[in-house]
């Protein structure tokens, strides 16, 4: 019922339905295509039948020693299919590109504070708030940094939640 | 040569930090002066001088920056023991690039490769600058050079990269590939491969050259290791094998990637054709890694023998039911859909069974009916169902629901896919109105009744059962096309706003109410909508049409221009940034995307839309500073005349224009953006309408590119306009000089030639034709439906008329006058109200007043700016005694009966506007909510705003909640129908400040005219500023005296507020 597959500059033309939701920002373009360039794996879109996007993820690989991590930076679902659990798809491939690929270990992502249903839903997926981040949205709404370990951290070290919130400027990565 | 440790540039880092500090923090003033500082201690520098061209560039003093750049670079030409590092050259590049000169970035980098031959860094930015100036060529052969040095792998395949292009994207033939693939092959032999994306490229080498056999090869042996996805190895094993012709292979190897991702929806299709061996989905010959999948009726297996079939067949049955019990209870889908495509491909050969088909669908609709995915997931399989027995199915869906004992927003789901599927087999058309009132009445109703279920849903988060809304929308103005009713089309707005205002963020209502009010001439509150949607980067380019049709023949100008101007800034930044991104995808070796992302740019460059846009936006330019010809003519010449749209209309042929507009999520009444069934009369429609989009799409593609074509003419042709009757005036008002432009002539009449070829018809038929109507012998409707292109072509082939030199045609200042007249009265004559009569076509009325009266009045100003002696002209003329002649009288007084003309036609529309405008705003509104207003029981419109009504009264918190509460009881009809009117109003305001702008007395001479100074004396002169005064000069029989007009003004004196006729 679904194809998942590595999303291409074409695809950029055929996600409004996905992209009109208010959740979703369209990026501009050096944006979409710096993550093709560099972290194409990274970047999968979901079809259903009559080659309809679904959904979509996007993510890159970064980091020093332990810190090297899988991050995701979007997924999208539009309306219609949602509640199909597409999302968790588009997660876990993105965890297993991550682990068994590029054998890194954690996997971390941020969303806002408010955004309960979603925060509901990493936790369901095993992401754990590994820290809050102060005004991270706009200087305004705080972030939650959310982790989620992956085999190369067999002791889990890499999502014990810091005792304190920090700053923006005191993230590793943008 | 490279940099050394701690230098910049051949400056110690330290001195020149403090430079870049105040860069990256924007001080740039204190930036130029730190910079100065530092040329006057290394005044040699190249590179301090790159970095003070930097600034400069930064500081937007654009000239400043090339000029001390160009001395950059030729310092480093100059010294030739100077220091050449790629930190020097990348800053160079980088000014260079920002100032638009990417030759000279490139020459730098030339100069220093060949002064230091074999350094790889200085090599690699030689690269670049070939990336960003796409010649590929010169990439393959840098490449090589550095893969010849460095013999490493990504070199060899940047140069591989640069041979795809030039056969994909250059000149380059498909014999390149296979010196692209010896490359390769070579270095495979020495040195095999080390990268996933290399040996994906090797792939694409040979798959490009049919070579499937090798490909296959490659991957099964040791490089196929590269591959760490076992599935994505299969997919490309798949392909290869079926696209050579080995289907049993390719059906196994698609059966085993089926095995480990059975929710693989596009495999499966895959599978199933290579089992029935259906070659349409295997197209040879694509330059792209992709398979086709089929989803329509043109499968090809009917050359199979019963027999084969039936044993595929029930392969992939015994494999479905497999895969189904290997699924157990988990929610995928595939299998279950599987069972359709089978089903569907065995109707297709002749062998299957329409009950089947519909047993199937029940049963999928059992277990996923509550998607609300699931009517767009069947929709292939009831294209293949008859009629009936469509009919029947949606008898039996329903039944289905009725015994369900599922939960209620199940349930819900299942009515929701219900209405969808009617709508999609097109069921609602044939039903009487009272029938369709039902439905819309149900649908409201069931909206109403669930919105408990999102008593605790948080406003961001869908509402169950929004779609009922959209769906009532849809079959109210069903009902209004076939009643012609406009309460039906008010409920339909009506529903949607409530919709709105329960949940603002639901983009499926917006895009609808747009197009309702562009419909209902309300376009200010349908731009509102539009806004609020958000639309941004790169969905400008696939969104936009929803809007940008309308806005364009509007007379809201400046949201016209600002969204075009938006949109082409989009685009122009990513054409700019898009080589720069390639170059990205070279050096982090994801080859693949290199060539992906030339072909995207490619795409977009040819966008239809961005032609329109930048057309479009020329024209609009043009129309706003029409009033004034100095202005104008400078807006022409921003455009270089017009010349270079004349190049757009003679290629537009040869290109291949790309339509990247989403059309998926347009209204069925308007499924494409020139197309809106609402014009027209009523037709049953046996499908439902978007099942003809395919061959409206490609209609409207076709007459994309001929406006396209034609539109690219008019600039052109304003500029030749402008200047023929400029020169007609010079010839006339005086007989020494030799005005007669035959060049401009020669080229308006070439260029009228292949307006009139693109309207259809040969030259001199169209002057026949215009002529004719102009003199009342042919009805205006012969123009239809291209009468402003018809006017456009009156006006200019008026101004080729004036300087034609001796070849006549029947056309002059009075025939177009006429012409001009005769289609605004008539366009005023059927216009009608607005709010009782939707779909007036305003735009007609709204281009002629914007289009060929505008370029008519430029005309008008042309020659009387020629026969206003300047004190240039004066010199030239040596005194200017010219003779008073007849035709100059004639030409006098009929560019004077025209600015009357021209007046008063303008005139009569601000009238009619001014009534329009001057209407009660109550009284509309009423005229509106009368038209809702239901009599119990008795038909047509009104029922669903009742319920609304009845909900907004009846609404209970506890019930839905405090928030949706709150946001139902602050909606009220009379609201809506308000906000309408008054945007209707606000349009036609626009529309009379245009007017007025053209025809506004100038004010009272004592107000704004300071000073008439007459300081020579001419024959003849009338100074007439329409209905304020007229002077004639006293001595009009001295032939020897002559004078100038000096008018000063507060306000700027323009278009057809002050003409001087001599």
């Amino acid at each position: 019922m679904t194809t998942i597959r590595r999303f291409c500059c074409d695809d950029l033309l055929r996600f409004s339905s996905v992209n009109l939701d208010h959740l979703t920002e369209t990026f501009n373009m050096s944006f979409y295509m710096t993550y093709l360039a560099r972290w194409p794996d990274y970047f999968h879109v979901a079809e259903a039948p009559g080659n309809r996007v679904m959904g979509y993820i996007m993510g890159k690989v970064e980091g020093q020693g332990e810190s090297w991590h899988g991050h995701v930076t979007a997924v999208t679902v539009a309306p219609e299919f949602r509640r199909q659990q597409l999302a968790k798809k588009l997660m876990n491939l993105l965890e297993d590109i991550s682990d068994k690929i590029d054998k890194a270990y954690f996997v971390d992502l941020f969303v806002r504070a408010s955004n309960t249903p979603a925060i509901k839903m990493y936790e369901k997926l095993e992401y754990v708030i590994y820290r809050r981040v102060l005004r991270y949205y706009s200087g305004e709404e705080d972030g939650l940094d959310m982790r989620k370990a992956l085999s190369r951290d067999v002791e889990k070290k890499s999502i014990i939640p810091l005792k304190r919130p920090v700053t923006p400027d005191e993230l590793e990565y943008d | 040569m490279a940099s050394k440790f701690g230098m910049a540039g051949g400056i110690p880092e330290r001195r020149v930090r403090p430079v870049w500090d105040a860069i990256d923090s924007r001080q740039f003033k204190n930036a130029l002066k730190l910079s100065t500082t530092l040329l006057s201690k290394y005044p040699n520098s190249s590179y301090a001088l790159a970095l003070k061209a930097l600034i400069l560039e930064r500081m937007g003093k654009l000239e400043e920056a090339l000029s001390v750049c160009i001395n950059a670079k030729e310092l480093l030409y100059k010294n030739d023991l100077i220091l050449i590092d790629d930190l020097t050259l990348s800053t160079l590049q980088i000014v260079f690039q920002r100032l638009d000169h990417l030759d000279m970035a490139t020459s730098c980098y030339e100069y220093a490769c060949g002064k230091f031959p074999n350094n790889l860094e200085l090599m690699m930015g030689l690269f670049n600058c070939y990336v960003r100036e796409y010649s590929f060529v010169k990439q393959q052969q840098i490449a090589i050079k550095m893969y010849k040095i460095a013999g490493e792998e990504r070199f060899l395949l940047w140069a591989v990269c640069s041979i795809q292009l030039q056969v994909f994207c250059g000149n380059g033939g498909e014999k390149l590939l296979q010196l692209a693939e010896g490359l390769l092959k070579k270095h495979i032999a020495s040195h095999s491969l080390h990268e996933p994306e290399a040996l994906s490229v090797y792939i694409s080498l040979l798959e490009q050259q049919a070579k499937y056999g090798d490909a296959t090869e490659v991957l099964s042996g040791n490089l196929g290791s590269l591959i760490m996805i076992e599935v994505d190895k299969l997919r490309i094993q798949g392909r290869l094998l079926a696209r050579a012709g080995d289907y049993g292979g390719a059906a196994d190897i698609f059966q085993k990637v089926l095995t480990l991702c059975p929710d693989d929806w596009e495999c499966f299709l895959h599978y199933l054709g290579c089992l029935l061996e259906d070659d349409c989905i295997f197209p040879s010959g694509t330059n792209t890694p992709s398979i086709h999948v089929s989803t329509s009726i043109d499968c090809n297996h009917r050359h199979l023998s019963d027999d084969v079939f039936d044993s595929r067949i029930s392969r992939a049955s015994e494999f479905v039911e497999k895969l189904k019990a290997e699924a157990g209870s988990d929610s995928i889908r595939n299998p279950d859909l599987a069972n359709l495509e089978i089903e569907r491909r065995k109707i297709i050969f002749g062998k299957g069974s329409y009950d089947k088909l519909m047993e199937d669908i029940i049963l999928f609709f059992s277990r996923f009916g509550h998607l609300a995915c699931f009517s767009a997931d069947v929709a292939v399989f009831l294209q293949v169902l008859p009629g009936d027995k469509k009919n029947q199915l949606l008898e039996k869906l329903a039944k289905g629901i009725a015994s369900s004992a599922t939960s209620s927003k199940n349930v819900l789901g299942q009515h929701i896919t219900l209405f969808k599927i009617r709508e999609l087999i097109g069921d609602l058309f044939p039903l009487p109105e009272g029938d369709l009132v039902g439905f819309a009445v149900e649908m409201t109703e069931m909206y109403c009744q669930n919105l408990p279920l999102s008593k605790d849903s948080d406003v961001q988060e869908s509402m169950f059962g929004e779609e009922f809304l959209s769906m009532t929308c849809n079959v109210l103005v069903q009902l209004f096309w076939r009643t012609k009713h406009i309460g039906y089309l008010l409920e339909a707005i009506m529903v949607l706003e409530l919709g709105m205002t329960v949940r603002r963020y639901v983009w499926q209502y917006k895009i609808l109410l747009l197009h309702l009010y562009s419909y209902w001439n309300a376009l200010p509150l349908a731009y509102e909508r539009y806004k609020s949607l958000d639309v941004k980067n790169i969905l400008l380019e696939t969104v936009s049409h929803h809007i940008l049709p309308q806005m364009l023949t509007s007379p809201l100008l400046v949201d016209t221009s600002d969204l075009l101007k938006g949109y082409s800034r989009f685009m122009d930044e990513h054409f700019k940034e898009s080589a720069d991104l390639t170059f990205l995808a070279y050096r982090h070796r994801n080859y693949s995307k290199v060539i992906e992302f030339v072909q995207f740019k490619e795409r977009l460059q040819r966008s239809s839309q961005y032609l329109t846009a930048k057309i479009e936006g020329s024209i609009l330019n043009l129309k706003r500073n029409a009033n004034s010809i100095e202005e104008a003519v400078s807006v022409l010449e921003s455009l270089n005349f017009g010349s270079d749209f004349l190049d757009v209309s003679n290629e537009i042929q040869s290109k291949k224009l790309t339509f990247n507009e989403d059309l998926q999520l347009r209204p069925w009444w308007t499924p494409s953006y020139d197309k809106n069934y609402l014009s027209g009369p009523y037709e049953s429609m046996s499908n439902y309408p978007r099942e003809t989009l395919q061959n409206d799409v490609k209609e409207t593609e076709s007459k994309v590119t001929r406006t396209i074509e034609k539109r690219s003419l008019l600039p052109r042709m304003i500029h030749l306009s402008i200047q023929c009757a400029s020169s007609s005036v010079k010839v006339n008002s005086n007989s020494d000089i030799n005005g007669f432009d035959p060049k401009a002539s020669t080229e308006l009449k070439s260029l009228l030639e292949s307006y009139a070829k693109i309207l259809q018809l040969p030259f001199h038929d169209a002057v026949e034709l215009v002529t004719s109507v102009a003199s009342g012998q042919k009805p205006l409707e012969v123009f239809s439906p291209n009468l402003i292109d018809w006017m456009n072509f009156a006006v200019c082939l008026n101004a080729w008329n004036l300087n034609s030199n001796g070849i006549t045609i029947p056309m002059n200042w009075e025939l177009l006058c006429s012409l001009l007249q005769q289609s605004v009265s008539s366009k005023i004559k059927t216009a009608k109200p607005l709010v009782s009569f939707p779909g007036t076509d305003l735009s007609i009325l709204v281009q002629l007043v914007t289009e060929p009266l505008t370029w008519h009045g430029l005309i008008i100003q042309s020659c009387v700016r020629s026969a206003l002696p300047s004190g240039k002209k004066k010199k030239k003329g040596g005194g200017g005694g010219g003779t008073s002649d007849q035709s100059n009288t004639q030409l006098s007084s009929s560019i004077k009966n025209s600015i009357v003309s021209l007046n008063n036609t303008i005139d009569q529309v601000s009238k009619w506007l001014k009534e329009q405008i001057n209407k009660s705003v109550d009284g509309d509104i009423d005229i509106l909510l009368l038209s809702i207003s239901c009599v119990d029981g008795g038909p047509g419109p009104g029922k669903v705003v009742k319920i609304l009504e009845n909900l907004v009264s009846s609404v209970d918190d506890l019930e839905v909640g405090e928030r949706i509460c709150h946001a139902v009881k602050s909606w009220k009809a009379a609201d809506v129908a308000r906000k309408m009117v008054t945007a209707q109003g606000t349009a036609l305001t626009d529309f009379l400040n245009v007017c007025d702008s053209k025809i506004k007395p100038a004010p009272p001479p004592t107000a704004s005219v300071r000073s008439i100074t007459l300081k020579q004396r001419k024959p003849s002169f009338s100074f007439y500023f329409p209905e304020v005064f007229s002077i004639t000069s006293p001595n009009s029989h001295d032939p020897s005296s002559s004078f100038v007009v000096v008018v000063e003004s507060k306000q700027s004196i323009s278009g057809f507020r002050l003409c001087v006729i001599i």
